[in-house]
């Protein structure tokens, strides 16, 4: 599903380059869940940006999908992203105007779903996450962990390949980080979505059946 | 310390070049128009107050009922001089009566120049209070004595002195200059006047003049005096208000003249009568035009805070570090409001320079000779102690709402400015552009109606018509010789006489009856008298019957008529009526389509066209088309010289005359341009203040949607809709209040075009396209940004 190929990624400081990634090589299948562990500054979210779309690389070859990325026109890989990919964060980074429900549709307007299709699809996520009774509250109302299960179910509503999350966990406390972690075993093994995660915790890293260690932009292993 | 302060404020202004710029530009552009209005203001209200009698001087207004109608003029009788100074001595200090201001050659051995003097009384340069450099200030009591101002007596006698000298008014009176005068500054009502004759001379100077002495019914001379201690204009006009009604013929009651005491105050800023009442004048601009100022400056004021505030977001990290390293708040306090000061003085020196660069420009617009007060220290000191204001005023923001924060909310980036902060910069936003919308339809309409009125036709040809006024007994008799010489070089096509030039009527007449007219309407014919070739000379149209000819002996009794004279009259067939005038008799033998000679925006008023060699003062002359203007002008005054060598050969031309019958308005139109023009920049600085402010307050939300799928498109399109809401509402706001504005201003025209439905499209489509550019700039700018940078968690 994925191959990345000599990825570099590097900041000019004065004259210098100051690499942030180094010859990154790898591939990861469909259906996997991978964690990627590192030290701070060790360059995992900048991979995971580049995997998510977000972001590119200097140099190197990121084929997903059986599709050259790098080669594609803004508009095809903002589709492709569209399409495919779920991002959730460790700062939730919902929308604090719109309430539960409104935030989750937020994806499925930019796909152009009809309104139906629309109230169908966020009442299942709603109904899948136990939220229904909160979809008219906002945000702020919720606690940490509440939010965080509405910004997966945003990253699910378009029913993604692949779901990429930095840190989901690191804001919230351990038994909130435990129920979110089974979540997306859950997902992985019963809806098959490849999950690649960020994550500082050697115990969370434990849910996915493989691990990435990243130090100073390089692969170890 | 207050060195640090300076150095950061500069260091964070030159970190932020563009917007900077912006900043100080705005302001700056705000302070310039303000300092521009400001002298404008200070000019028009500072007019004539260079008289020391300024409080006390007056002029003698008559209010006179015709068909209903009460007419005021400044135009009254000989003898009411000697009446004011007999039967009401006690109210003034002064009484003095002048002739209108005019043309007239000055002659200094073979020197001739053409002046624009004044005949008046002895006691009229005590009264105005002439700067006397030379001589005396009762200079005008020898009746063959004459007052040059400075830069005449230079003209004529350069370092010599003028003292003694004798000279000619026109070619005939004899005079001898007894005084020079300081000239009279340009904002002074009499400030073309560049020689002062005395009253005494004028009445010897032509007969009419000697016959209305003791004529009550002739109103041809003006009244000026200065009331006593004591009193005022109130007590005086009420005072004097039937002076002349109680001194004319039982027939003339009628006319039921009312005499008021105009203040020299208002002469000059409040001189529109109406039904004998001032309603107005200059002072509605000289208030609107202050009002639009302070406004002007209001709204860049406001602006500089948007953008200076809407960037302190970006600030409010700097806020949390240097409280953790332990800044006082005092200092933080300093810190912001040494910059909005230091900002707002950048910004004054600018407008001043900004104001001096345009002054040229807005002196030619205003008709005016400003000038900066570069050495006026109050000047200064006012422009800086507001500079310091608006400075302080700006900074109070940032200085005082960032610097209340809990360092730590700061630092962790959880501060946010309040979702309301937006609603005044809404607010400004629809008043900024409800202005500049108004300012558009306005400038629009104002045009329209100059292109309107311009393209009125005029009845007659003004193109290669050159017009010679004859200002001196000289050009009598020579009109044969003129003419036959003139053809004979091939100057002209044609030329002839007439009493006024065509771009304006010097007489009225009443009392011309036919038979039919109805008892009960009181007749006042425009009166012009001309020679046969007029109608060749200026192509009029024929209407009916024929023009004047040499064919026909009885035509020094015949007249022509306009087509708005044959509408006053009544008559069907108005060829072959007989009209009375005088005890004479002159028959109708032609109807020309009407003639605009006087205000292009008014109807055209019934006229008369009588054949006459004796009334006339102008020449008209029909250029050679064959030949070039240059050329022409070269024959013609070779011929002029050589006929009538004594006189200086000067003249006008009837497009150049017409067109300054628009000079006002299209002065209205160009300030209605600059305002308009500058409403737009401000209001664009405005919406630019509001769309980046919105932009930064949204960079979180905008980066979310992007992660979630949005395109650039759907995010210019969601935070370009609101602004588009709020130009529309100003739009809504700003069409009525044009619309009554303008219709009012209309009236002001007779003759007037309608306002289109499409300046307000226009105006609304111009708002809307500026506005789509401005906010597009931003938001896409914004949108572009990438989710990774503005959703960093760190």
């Amino acid at each position: 599903m994925i191959e990345l190929k000599n990825i570099f990624k590097w900041y000019k400081v004065g004259g210098n380059r100051t690499f942030v990634l180094k010859d990154i090589n790898l591939r990861i299948a469909a259906g996997e869940f991978v964690s990627i562990m590192g030290p701070s500054g060790s360059g995992k979210s900048t991979l995971l940006h580049i995997l998510g779309l977000l972001d590119e690389p200097d140099e190197g070859e990121y084929i997903f999908l059986d599709e050259n990325v790098l080669g594609l026109k803004e508009k095809q890989r903002s589709a492709l992203y569209k399409q495919h990919i779920g991002f959730v964060f460790q700062a939730y980074h919902l929308i604090d105007e719109l309430t539960v429900y409104e935030n989750i549709e937020t994806p499925l307007i930019y796909k152009n779903f009809k309104s139906g299709e629309r109230k169908a699809i966020v009442a299942e996520m709603l109904d899948r996450f136990g939220i229904v009774g909160k979809k008219d509250l906002f945000p702020t109302q919720l606690s940490g962990g509440q939010q965080q299960l509405v910004g997966i179910a945003r990253a699910l509503a378009i029913k993604p390949r692949l779901l990429l999350a930095d840190e989901p966990t690191g804001n919230l406390n351990s038994k909130q980080g435990e129920s979110i972690m089974e979540l997306f075993k859950q997902l992985n093994e019963e809806d098959g979505v490849t999950i690649i995660q960020v994550t500082h915790s050697e115990k969370n890293a434990e849910y996915g059946n493989r691990i990435i260690e990243l130090l100073d932009g390089q692969l170890v292993s | 310390m207050i060195k640090t302060y300076f150095k950061i404020a500069w260091r964070n202004l030159a970190k932020n070049k563009k917007s900077a710029i912006i900043n100080v530009a705005g302001l700056a552009l705000g302070m310039a128009v303000f300092i521009l209005i400001a002298l404008w203001v200070w000019d028009e209200l500072s007019f004539d107050k260079y008289h020391k009698n300024y409080d006390d001087i007056g002029q003698v207004v008559q209010t006179q009922t015709w068909n209903g109608k009460e007419e005021s003029g400044v135009a009254v009788p000989f003898p009411l001089g000697e009446e004011l100074r007999t039967n009401y001595g006690d109210q003034f200090k002064y009484v003095v009566m002048a002739s209108w201001e005019g043309e007239r050659v000055l002659s200094y051995g073979d020197k001739n120049l053409s002046q624009n003097g004044i005949y008046i009384d002895t006691d009229g340069p005590a009264m105005l209070t002439l700067d006397i450099l030379k001589g005396s200030i009762d200079g005008l009591t020898d009746p063959n004595s004459i007052m040059l101002s400075a830069s005449t007596a230079k003209a004529f006698f350069g370092d010599q002195d003028p003292i003694n000298q004798l000279m000619k008014i026109n070619q005939q009176l004899p005079v001898k200059v007894t005084a020079v005068y300081a000239d009279l500054p340009s904002n002074t009502t009499f400030a073309n006047i560049k020689f002062m004759a005395p009253w005494a001379l004028y009445i010897t100077s032509e007969s009419w003049i000697s016959y209305a002495k003791t004529e009550w019914g002739n109103n041809s001379f003006q009244a000026f005096a200065q009331i006593n201690d004591h009193t005022d204009f109130a007590t005086v006009s009420r005072n004097i208000a039937d002076a002349k009604l109680n001194r004319v013929s039982d027939d003339a009651k009628k006319f039921n003249a009312q005499l008021t005491l105009h203040p020299m105050r208002d002469w000059h800023l409040r001189n529109k009568w109406e039904n004998g009442q001032v309603v107005g004048g200059l002072i509605e601009y000289v208030n609107l035009f202050s009002i639009i100022g302070v406004f002007v400056l209001l709204l860049a004021c406001i602006n500089f805070m948007n953008l200076s505030t809407a960037r302190s977001e970006k600030r409010a990290k700097e806020v949390g570090i240097r409280k953790t390293v332990g800044s006082p708040r005092q200092q933080l306090i300093a810190q912001f409001l040494s910059e909005s000061v230091l900002v707002a003085c950048i910004a004054f020196l600018f407008a001043v320079l900004l104001a001096a660069v345009l002054l040229p420009w807005f002196n030619q617009v205003a008709g005016k000779k400003l000038e900066i007060l570069w050495t006026n220290g109050w000047f200064w000191g006012i422009g800086f102690l507001f500079s310091l204001l608006t400075g302080l005023l700006a900074g109070s923001y940032p200085a005082f709402y960032l610097s209340s924060f809990n360092p730590l909310t700061v630092l962790k980036g959880t501060f946010r400015i309040g979702r309301l902060a937006g609603l005044p910069r809404k607010i400004l936003v629809v008043v900024q552009f409800s202005v500049s919308v108004a300012l558009i339809i306005g400038t629009i309409v104002v045009f329209r109606q100059i292109r309107y009125t311009k393209d009125r036709p005029v009845g007659y040809d003004r193109d290669r018509l050159m017009m010679v006024e004859m200002k001196t007994s000289d050009f009598y008799g020579k009109f044969d010789v003129l003419r036959t010489q003139l053809k004979e070089k091939g100057a002209v096509e044609e030329l002839s006489e007439s009493s006024s030039p065509l771009t304006a009527v010097w007489s009225n007449q009443g009392g011309i009856t036919w038979p039919g007219k109805d008892p009960a309407l009181q007749t006042d014919f425009a009166s012009i008298w001309v020679t046969h070739e007029f109608g060749e000379t200026v192509d009029w149209q024929i209407r009916e019957g024929r023009d004047f000819s040499r064919e026909f002996g009885t035509d020094s009794t015949a007249v022509i008529l306009n087509e708005a004279a044959v509408k006053f009259m009544g008559v069907q067939h108005p060829v072959g009526t007989t009209l009375t005038w005088n005890n004479k008799d002159y028959h109708i033998v032609g109807v020309v389509s009407d003639l605009i000679m006087d205000s292009p925006f008014r109807p055209v008023k019934q006229t008369i066209y009588f054949m006459n060699y004796e009334m006339v003062n102008w020449i008209n002359l029909k250029l050679n088309t064959q030949k070039s203007t240059q050329e022409c002008i070269a024959l013609i005054e070779e011929v002029f010289s050589d006929v009538i060598p004594n006189a200086p050969f000067e003249y006008q031309f009837a497009d150049d005359e017409y067109a300054a019958k628009f000079a006002q308005e299209e002065r209205v139109g160009k300030l209605a341009t600059f305002f308009a023009g500058l409403a737009i920049v401000i209001s664009c600085l405005g919406i630019f203040g509001l769309a980046s402010f919105v932009a930064e307050q949204r960079t979180k939300e905008i980066g979310i949607r992007k992660v979630v799928g949005a395109s650039i498109f759907q995010l210019w399109r969601l935070l370009s809709t609101n602004f588009v809401i709020l130009v529309l509402i100003s739009c809504f706001v700003a069409s009525p209040i044009a619309y009554y504005f303008l219709d009012n201003w209309l009236q002001n025209y007779e003759y007037r075009s309608t306002i289109p439905w499409w300046a307000f499209a226009a105006a609304i489509g111009g708002a809307l396209l500026i506005t789509m550019i401005i906010v597009s700039l931003q938001t896409v700018r914004a949108a572009r940004i990438n989710p990774v940078e503005s959703l960093r968690d760190e």
